[in-house]
């Protein structure tokens, strides 16, 4: 394949909601940016696809809540309606054989357990407060709180086994990981960020309030479309090479119709490999930790920044939107909401369309379970949802019309989900190489986010947050490339 | 549409529970403030006072600066205060709102919850 190169002045490396925020806000004050992406769609972990049967799914974020005000701003801008996630009628807990309904945030069926759970969700709430939004760091007693996980805040401050299943769901639902495998810090830190851990759980007035007409997808979608040809599909960057005021990316050219992934088996680091070579003065990379430690650099990455990419590891989730002609669980005035602890499917919410034109549940394998039933195989895990759709909604739940699963520990260009954690000790060590620039280069991501960390909210002021810091730094430099 | 003095018993009543609930007591501690109810339907206020771990009777009226200002109907306070309301089922629907930092309102909605399961 000949190879071209390209001169710009910034180069945005991801196609999420956070490199094309950075890509629209560098264009719009007037900076010629390219984005590049290695997939051949934009959004990154928004994925939005119509189904064979012709249904509309959100592979991936999905969401929109209070206080998410970039993403409302953005949806508000590009006309992009939003509609409650239904929530009348009661949920289903499913414990221990049995099934209890209940009502609100919380599964009842052990009153004693849910008050100890919810004083438990009170005091992590309260203390993330004093954890600092841009360097959770220098919190007062950072380095014990580091030293924790979640885990073992449980095991001191809940009396109640009953409470402990409960929140080890939410948390499962919430990181794609369990409480064992969380710093204390890091948790105190992403809760701040996003109102607190009753509101990251929560459905009416919290994270998962309301959702997009037609999918969150055409949010990228829509600043891809500002941006036009300045974005750049099926290009995966592999190598970058940088001095103190340029940076060249170098990357892959993937044919339309073919999969960046299974193409991706070029190991030489030889420049002259790479059939696209792209100049710039500065590049952002707004993508999670993990993948920009995959990246070849040249020179190496200082090393606090390249342990950071090491010390934080992907969620693993696997999305499960099981699809029905109809709601038919609202006419028992249920509200498709189910906490399973111990089931496979430990999660799920009503997912149906405003209009209520079909039914659909959408649920969550996450953390452990994803990745044992990685290894069971596909067949193995929607037989084990729909078992536990059945037991929760009845007989009707067992012959839906499709499932569509999307298993994010397996997309290459995204390495797990539903966003990356902080493992013990790695944010007190290595925290302030998360934005940090080192050269010419700049981090984004929802991970690097201040505000609604691990969400699209997040993922948008990040981007600004770093072509703001790309603004700064071209300011007074001489412009074009020397 | 519940009276003042239906009110005030059910009230009485919350108040005697919560102040006998170690774990209730727990989470209110340091956490002195001072909350006004509204009904929307009857037009009724009362002031409430967490002082040194404990609940305060309910007075009639709108006394101090409040901390919280929390607004709904009156029959559905009256239910919570006799236990017979999950109150985060009428914060989710809106029809119980609560004004205040994001702290005390955290706080609020945390204990009317437990209230409500210990009760």
């Amino acid at each position: 394949m000949a190879g071209y190169d390209r001169e710009c002045e910034v180069v945005v490396v991801g196609a999420g909601y956070s490199g094309l925020a950075a890509a629209r806000h560098l264009a719009r004050a007037g900076v010629d940016t390219l984005v590049m992406d290695a997939r051949h769609r934009v959004g990154g972990r928004s994925f939005t696809e119509v189904t064979p049967s012709g249904f509309t799914v959100d592979r991936g974020g999905q969401w929109i809540g209070p206080t998410q005000d970039h993403l409302a701003g953005l949806a508000a801008e590009l006309g992009v309606a939003t509609f409650p996630t239904f929530t009348e009628g009661q949920g289903v807990e499913l414990r221990d054989g049995d099934r209890h309904q209940f009502v609100g945030l919380i599964p009842t069926s052990d009153a004693e357990g849910a008050a100890d759970g919810i004083a438990c969700m009170l005091h992590l709430d309260l203390a993330s407060f004093d954890v600092p939004l841009d360097a959770p760091w220098t919190a007062p007693d950072a380095a014990a709180l580091d030293a924790q996980t979640l885990a073992s805040y449980f095991d001191t401050h809940l009396t109640s086994a009953s409470a402990r299943v409960i929140l080890e769901v939410a948390v499962k639902a919430i990181f794609g990981t369990s409480s064992a495998e969380l710093s204390l810090l890091f948790t105190l830190f992403y809760l701040h960020a996003g109102g607190g851990l009753t509101n990251l759980a929560r459905t009416t007035g919290g994270a998962q309030e309301r959702r997009f007409v037609g999918g969150s997808q055409q949010l990228a979608e829509g600043m891809a479309a500002e941006l036009g040809e300045r974005v750049l599909l099926g290009t995966p960057v592999e190598s970058v090479f940088y001095g103190p005021d340029r940076v060249t990316v170098g990357a892959r050219l993937v044919p339309t119709g073919a999969d960046p992934a299974e193409t991706d088996t070029d190991t030489d680091t030889d420049t002259t490999r790479h059939p696209l070579l792209v100049h710039a003065r500065r590049a952002i990379f707004a993508m999670a930790p993990v993948l920009c430690g995959r990246l070849r650099y040249s020179p190496p990455l200082p090393g606090n920044r390249d342990q950071l990419c090491q010390r934080m590891p992907m969620g693993a989730v696997t999305k499960v939107h099981v699809i029905y002609d109809d709601p038919f669980w609202r006419a028992d005035g249920l509200n498709g909401q189910l906490v399973a602890p111990g089931a496979i499917l430990e999660s799920a919410f009503d997912n149906s369309p405003d209009d209520a034109s079909h039914g659909a549940i959408v649920g969550f394998v996450a953390g452990d379970d994803c990745r044992r039933m990685e290894m069971a195989g596909p067949e193995a895990r929607q037989a084990a949802v729909l078992r536990a759709l059945e037991r929760a909604f009845g007989p009707g739940a067992r012959t839906p019309v499709e499932v569509v699963e999307q298993h994010w520990p397996a997309e290459h260009y995204t390495r797990g989900g539903p966003v990356a954690v902080s493992t013990p000790g790695a944010l007190t060590a290595l925290g302030p190489a998360l934005r940090a620039p080192v050269g010419p280069l700049h981090w984004a991501g929802t991970e690097t986010a201040t505000e609604w960390c691990g969400y699209l909210d997040g993922a948008l002021s990040s981007g600004i947050r770093a072509a703001d810091e790309v603004l700064d730094a071209l300011k007074g430099e001489p412009v074009g490339l020397d | 549409m519940a009276s003042t003095e239906e009110l005030l018993e059910a009230y009485a009543e919350w108040r005697t529970r919560s102040n006998a609930n170690p774990r209730l007591t727990k989470m209110v501690r340091g956490w002195d403030r001072v909350i006004h109810f509204t009904t929307i339907d009857t037009g009724q206020a009362f002031t409430m006072r967490i002082e040194g771990q404990q609940l305060s009777e309910l007075a009639v009226g709108h006394e101090g600066q409040p901390d919280v200002v929390v607004t709904g109907i009156s029959e559905d306070f009256c239910d919570m205060f006799w236990g017979d309301l999950n109150p985060s089922e009428k914060y989710m629907s809106g029809e119980i709102t609560l004004l205040g930092s994001q702290q005390d309102v955290m706080r609020i909605d945390a204990i009317s919850m437990v209230a409500f399961l210990d009760s």
